[in-house]
């Protein structure tokens, strides 16, 4: 009887414990973007119509995918610099290779790319040992210069079916939302799957994971191969809106994505946060940016914007979290 | 704890051993590599990774990161050239912009120390918030009207064969090998970055000495802007973005340790040495500039790999005749 009780009384527990912890921080970061939502519908009326929406959504979509990636990095206590590299790879890909004619297969082997791309990175980190910020740092640099053998400077053709995709609707609504919707859904499944459990195990304490008997070593090449696959998706998407390949695009989606998934919500002490909070990291970014635009006021109000509200939303969470551990002590 | 100096001294000189083989293969391959001209161009180019990674090499020896570097840069140039626009004579524009760099690094420093954000993050805003205040400085006027004098004198003087800033690299390395391996304020860097609980319990003010690695590190990137500037002839927003790369590639290619604690700026010379002598020998080889980028970030985890790995082999086996009890460096070398 008594050993029949714990687990009954485990459940309970471990739902009571995640349940208020997630709606406080993800309550704070949903009203900042819901706030900055109101903003920019002021100063962008046009916003109103779905379409003009899914338009914003799809400038964004690049950088959902990289915040994916970023956040798989993260959740696992590491860092992925090299999203720009695999980026730029599927990027170039796209136009060079796939190309005009090309269809959906020939999409799916750019994000195999990417797949391997990232196991490499996976490799380096999980079984020679390197910190996860130096692997990435070489892997960036050397996956750039295999970018740049593919397309040397901005051009190539983008497949048809990818861009036309892209601007469609269905049932009314357009495409990038759905796309988003999938991400979305894709990183519940990832999340419940015992898979998910492993990655968050690892994440929180990886030498409890470790006695536990998770393989950590595979949870991590697979989390970076993941995060390979994401950072491609990333670049096939850059290459659907701009209708063109370019080999340097990636690397402005390293710190952005970091940017993004902090102000998410996600810690750099691995273990807390998910893809969901991401995408309003990612929002709230792409918001702002609209706002600037749309409010005619120069680049640098954007720029600094972002970085403030980075600063504000990382520090808020510190002295919050001081404060727990000192209510705890 | 001497076992642990052998080891730094180890991966410092494999560094150097990484880059004079480096150099031996493009001289033979062209002999014109150990010309006079091209090696006094090599180091004026690693002074600028230089000195845009040697505050970078003391805030990872205490255990962070300075992502601000290429902005910091980028600042001390377009600062430089509109102070000097304004009428300031140079050698004060210059003294002004370093110091202006130090005090930048210092708001680095009181968040990562105060407030205890990640280094990444606090230094990745504050590089968007230089950047932010560099775009709303506006378009410089065109002409060369904008980099003064001194900056010019200071990149590209010589004394005698040798270039002025190799000259002041080699003093300031000097000196801040002498103040990380001699002074009480170098071993609270490595103690603080080794760890900061065992640092705080021993008596070190932990936030003054982050407070101070970052306040360097805003000062010495501020100053590679200005002489890269100076070299250039002219300023521009990205001049310092190759720097991220190259300023953090030095310090662990001079075998520093991410995580803090363990490494020297003469490794960290090692490495600005052998990231130029690379760059500037693979297109002997007639590597593209797309395959030059491959090679790069290969050799540098070949590099990082060989100096870490490289390292701790090295020790291990001049431990093995001397003593019987090789249990701890083996459970050293297996926990990274």
């Amino acid at each position: 009887m008594s050993t029949a009780s714990p687990p009954l009384d485990a459940a309970p527990r471990g739902a009571r414990l995640s349940l208020p912890r997630i709606p406080l921080g993800t309550a704070a970061t949903a009203l900042l973007l819901l706030v900055l939502f109101v903003v920019d519908l002021n100063v962008q009326p046009g916003l109103w119509d779905l379409d003009q929406l899914g338009m914003l959504v799809q400038t964004a979509l690049p950088l959902v995918f990289v915040a994916a990636a970023q956040t798989l990095a993260l959740l696992v206590r590491g860092i992925d610099l090299s999203v720009g590299g695999v980026f730029a790879i599927a990027n170039t890909m796209t136009a060079v290779w796939v190309g005009a004619d090309g269809g959906w297969p020939m999409l799916v082997v750019v994000l195999l790319a990417g797949l391997a791309a990232g196991a490499v990175n996976g490799l380096l980190i999980s079984y020679l040992s390197f910190q996860p910020f130096i692997a990435t740092l070489g892997t960036w640099t050397a996956y750039s210069g295999i970018a740049l053998m593919i397309l040397s400077t901005d051009g190539g053709m983008v497949p048809t079916v990818l861009s036309d995709m892209l601007y469609q609707s269905w049932l009314g609504i357009p495409s990038s939302f759905w796309i988003v919707l999938i991400a979305f859904l894709l990183w519940r499944i990832l999340r419940a799957s015992r898979f998910g459990h492993q990655l968050l195990a690892v994440g929180d304490d990886e030498e409890r994971a470790r006695l536990n008997g998770t393989p950590v070593r595979r949870v991590r090449l697979i989390v970076y191969a993941l995060a390979g696959a994401c950072a491609a998706a990333g670049g096939i998407m850059l290459a659907g809106v701009t209708s063109t390949g370019s080999p340097t695009s990636g690397d402005a989606y390293i710190l952005l994505s970091i940017s993004a998934v902090v102000i998410g919500g996600t810690s750099l002490a691995g273990g807390r946060g998910g893809f969901g909070l991401s995408l309003m990291g990612v929002f709230s970014l792409t918001l702002i940016s609209d706002i600037v635009t749309g409010a005619n006021l120069d680049v640098w109000v954007s720029v600094a914007a972002s970085a403030l509200l980075l600063l504000a939303m990382v520090t808020i969470r510190a002295l919050a979290d001081r404060r727990t551990a000192r209510s705890a002590a | 704890m001497r076992r642990l100096r052998g080891h730094v001294s180890v991966s410092t000189a494999s560094a150097f051993g990484l880059c004079a083989v480096l150099f031996l293969i493009a001289t033979i391959h062209s002999s014109g590599f150990a010309s006079g001209g091209n090696v006094r161009q090599l180091l004026v180019f690693s002074a600028f990774i230089g000195f845009a990674a040697l505050g970078q090499t003391v805030v990872v020896l205490s255990g962070g990161l300075d992502l601000s570097v290429p902005w910091l840069m980028a600042f001390g140039g377009i600062q430089l050239s509109h102070w000097a626009g304004d009428g300031l004579p140079g050698g004060v524009a210059i003294a002004l912009v370093v110091l202006a760099g130090a005090l930048i690094g210092l708001v680095n420093g009181i968040g990562v120390a105060w407030l205890r954000l990640p280094p990444i993050i606090m230094t990745l805003a504050m590089g968007g918030l230089i950047q932010a205040y560099l775009l709303s400085l506006g378009v410089l006027n065109s002409g060369d009207s904008g980099v003064p004098h001194a900056a010019e004198a200071a990149a590209s003087d010589r004394i005698g064969p040798v270039p002025v800033v190799a000259v002041v690299w080699l003093v300031v390395a000097v000196a801040i090998g002498i103040v990380l391996a001699r002074s009480a304020a170098g071993r609270r860097v490595y103690a603080v970055g080794a760890n900061d609980e065992v640092a705080r319990l021993s008596g070190i003010d932990v936030g003054r000495v982050r407070l101070a690695a970052y306040a360097l590190s805003g000062a010495s990137a501020a100053f590679a802007g200005v002489i890269l500037a100076g070299y250039v002839g002219s300023t521009y927003l990205d001049i310092g973005a190759p720097y991220l790369f190259a300023s953090i590639a030095a310090v662990i290619v001079g075998g520093a340790s991410i995580m803090g604690g363990r490494g020297t700026y003469w490794g960290t010379v090692a490495g600005a040495l052998t990231l130029t002598v690379l760059s500037a020998m693979l297109p002997l080889f007639h590597l593209s500039d797309a395959g030059l980028k491959v090679v790069y970030g290969v050799v540098i985890l070949a590099g990082v790999w060989l100096s870490q790995s490289g390292g701790a082999l090295v020790a291990r086996l001049r431990q093995r005749p001397s003593s019987p009890t090789t249990a701890s460096p083996e459970v050293k070398s297996v926990e990274p």
